[in-house]
């Protein structure tokens, strides 16, 4: 996997290249803003970019909006968005009706080293990897209350784990269950939210999203 | 006028360390050439200007007269044989006193007028600079206007400094006469041979010399000598009085056409409060980027390093390395979580992007659903922002804890050049700034920028709150 990396503090982006290298994957650019971002990957089409939002010369959201133009012209490099806040309102402009290929985690989530590698992965093959605290705020400021309380505490796990952009595979690694067992709840979810089934993964987090969101 | 001596070069009355006989020579010297210099000039034609206005404390008992003749006309003109006044004789009476107040609501605005002439007289030939006084609180109407006009402060100030100002005037009418009959008394020498060369038996009446302390009579040519002696003195004097008259015309300017030593100084603590509450938004905005920059980097990237750490060890590894290994990845992580929390509240990053974003993504993490809208033409200043939004934050958090609503609506408009954050919840109401729900400490904190908190909040709801601030600090 090709990765091009743009984050303006030197030593988070040198750690996250090693990281990354150290994964078997292949940095082939590591820069620091968001102009020599887009000279990256047009140069190089990697497989997944990874950014940060706050990047020179403004420090504001130079990164998220560079991502934003990388979704609209490359749809088939996968963009994964790293940022020391979360702010729903970005994580909203960032996936706009189309969840494939697309991540946005807080950069704590790099500590849980094996985590954050198979997110990488997901999203460079065109999944979708949302950080559990947008879920979570999602959940909490979600208007269907109702329809959320009608779930049993295991199925709004799942429900969480399903919206981060997790497949059946990765929910039940997660939650330490079987397929089969996620699978039941995936289908009783669906039914009691009313939603239709989606096979793939990524169409699946839009569909929760919509769910939850305002 | 070769009495005023030799014109030497100024620069010798600054050395230093001059002694006393020094001094005075400078001094001399600095007398004799007073009435050479352009700012005697200025003085003189500045105290010609005034000095006409100082009669304006005449037009004070004119007034008066023709307003009591006004009022006598009036009510004996109204009068019927009875005695008594007649109902419908009453509206002139009316109408008359209505015009005198029309005049005297005029006095104040004229007054201004004035004040401003004499300000800038006093910026452009004395070079003291007056300030202008606040401006009159606008006003609608034409009973608003006449009540403003009558309560306009600054206005009947100035219009003061034109009755208190004739001794001033008096002074700046000798300085005038003072060079006037200086110069003419100079000239008797050089006309005297020209017009008085009548055959020696002709009888001629004596000439008279003017000072401003009476004239003196001179018959002969040598009492021309004493005219141009009498001239030279008062043309040396001259200056003087005229400097001393236009300071304290000017000194009365300050007191009276600026902007009033209480005025001024909240105008100068206003400015000097602003000044702090940008400063510290400043100061919290840069703390919160070195945090972010700095501490937070070093604190993921410890943490990352540590990850990788704990996958390189492997389950084959000591378990107790393995164990604090881990203690110290978990404590990086949670490090990382506190320090996100308290950059977020020394300064919330998504005002970066403005109010309406960041009200968006408060509006979002809410658990009570919010529903948000934002009017706001242009942006208030950086500290405005950060106080709408940490009341905006307040505000939510009071209404989703206390009043167990259901809805919250939550608007923020520009509005008459204030920004206005209205937030009403559905909820059971009753709150309360004294009850310790950090209303008060949102009071106080609108307060640092002369903002406005309002509460309506019956028991059983519904609650509203405005909060009401200026654009800018």
């Amino acid at each position: 996997m090709r990765v091009v990396i743009a984050e303006d503090a030197a030593l988070f982006r040198e750690g996250l290249a090693r990281l990354i290298a150290d994964r078997g994957h292949q940095v082939v650019a590591a820069v620091g803003d968001a102009d020599a971002l887009l000279e990256a990957v047009a140069e190089h089409r990697p497989d997944v970019a990874v950014a940060d939002i706050r990047m020179p010369p403004t420090h504001t959201d130079e990164g998220l909006r560079a991502a934003i133009e990388l979704r609209r012209e490359y749809p088939g490099t996968g963009v994964l968005v790293l940022s020391q806040y979360i702010e729903t309102r970005y994580a909203a402009r960032l996936l706009e009706g189309n969840a494939a290929g697309v991540g946005y985690l807080l950069k704590d989530r790099v500590a849980d080293v094996a985590e954050f590698a198979e997110a990488l992965t997901r999203v460079a093959s065109g999944g979708t990897a949302l950080d559990p605290e947008v879920v979570s705020q999602l959940v909490r400021a979600s208007r269907r209350a109702e329809g959320i309380a009608a779930l049993t505490p295991r199925e709004r796990d799942v429900l969480s784990l399903m919206a981060e952009g997790r497949s059946n595979a990765g929910i039940a690694a997660a939650l330490v269950v079987s397929a089969g067992v996620v699978e039941k709840h995936v289908a009783s979810i669906f039914g009691k939210l009313g939603l239709a089934t989606s096979e793939a993964d990524n169409r699946r987090v839009l569909a929760v999203l919509r769910y939850l969101g305002p | 006028m070769s009495s005023t001596g030799p014109a030497n070069p100024p620069a010798a009355s600054a050395s230093p360390g001059r002694r006393p006989g020094d001094a005075l020579a400078a001094l001399s010297r600095q007398a004799g050439l007073a009435p050479f210099t352009a700012r005697t000039r200025r003085e003189l034609r500045f105290c010609l200007v005034e000095a006409p206005f100082g009669f304006c404390i005449l037009a004070a008992p004119l007034m008066l007269v023709a307003v009591l003749i006004l009022v006598r006309l009036l009510v004996y003109g109204t009068r019927s044989s009875a005695g008594a006044v007649h109902p419908v004789a009453a509206l002139p009476i009316f109408a008359g006193l209505l015009v005198i107040l029309l005049l005297v609501a005029m006095v104040p605005r004229a007054g201004r007028r004035l004040g401003a002439v004499h300000r800038g007289l006093a910026a452009r030939w004395l070079g003291v600079p007056v300030g202008e006084p606040a401006p009159p609180r606008p006003a609608r109407g034409v009973f608003g206007r006449l009540a403003a006009n009558l309560r306009d402060g600054p206005g009947w100030r100035a219009a003061a400094y034109l009755l208190v100002k004739l001794p001033v005037t008096v002074a700046e009418i000798y300085a005038l006469a003072f060079a006037a009959f200086g110069l003419a008394g100079l000239t008797y020498p050089f006309w005297w041979p020209l017009f008085r060369n009548h055959p020696p038996a002709t009888q001629l009446g004596p000439v008279s010399v003017l000072t401003p302390f009476g004239a003196f009579h001179i018959t002969t040519f040598t009492g021309t000598f004493a005219a141009f002696a009498a001239g030279a003195a008062m043309v040396l004097v001259a200056p003087w009085v005229a400097r001393g008259a236009a300071a304290a015309d000017a000194w009365l300017m300050q007191g009276m056409l600026g902007p009033g030593r209480l005025a001024q100084r909240v105008a100068d603590l206003e400015q000097s409060r602003a000044l702090a509450v940008e400063d510290s938004a400043a100061l919290l905005r840069r703390l919160e980027r070195d945090l972010h920059d700095g501490a937070q980097i070093r604190l993921a990237t410890l943490a990352m390093n540590l990850g990788m750490a704990r996958e390189k060890l492997g389950s084959d590894a000591d378990p107790e390395l393995r164990e604090l290994v881990d203690v110290a990845h978990q404590g990086a992580k949670d490090a990382l979580v506190e320090l996100r929390n308290l950059a977020r509240g020394i300064h919330p990053p998504a005002l970066d992007n403005g109010l309406a974003d960041a009200l968006a993504t408060l509006a979002a993490s809410s658990a009570t659903p919010v529903e948000l809208t934002t009017s706001v033409p242009e942006r208030p200043a950086p500290a405005i922002e950060t106080i709408a939004y940490f009341c905006a934050a307040e505000l939510l958090a009071n209404a989703a804890k206390h009043s167990r609503a259901n809805k919250i609506e939550m608007a923020l408009s520009g509005r008459g050049g204030n920004l206005e954050l209205r937030v009403t919840d559905d909820g059971a109401g009753g709150a309360d700034p004294a009850g310790g729900s950090g209303l008060s400490g949102l009071a106080q904190r609108v307060r640092t920028v002369d903002g406005r908190i309002e509460i309506a909040s019956p028991t059983g709801g519904p609650t509203q709150i405005t909060v009401t601030l200026p654009m800018h600090a």
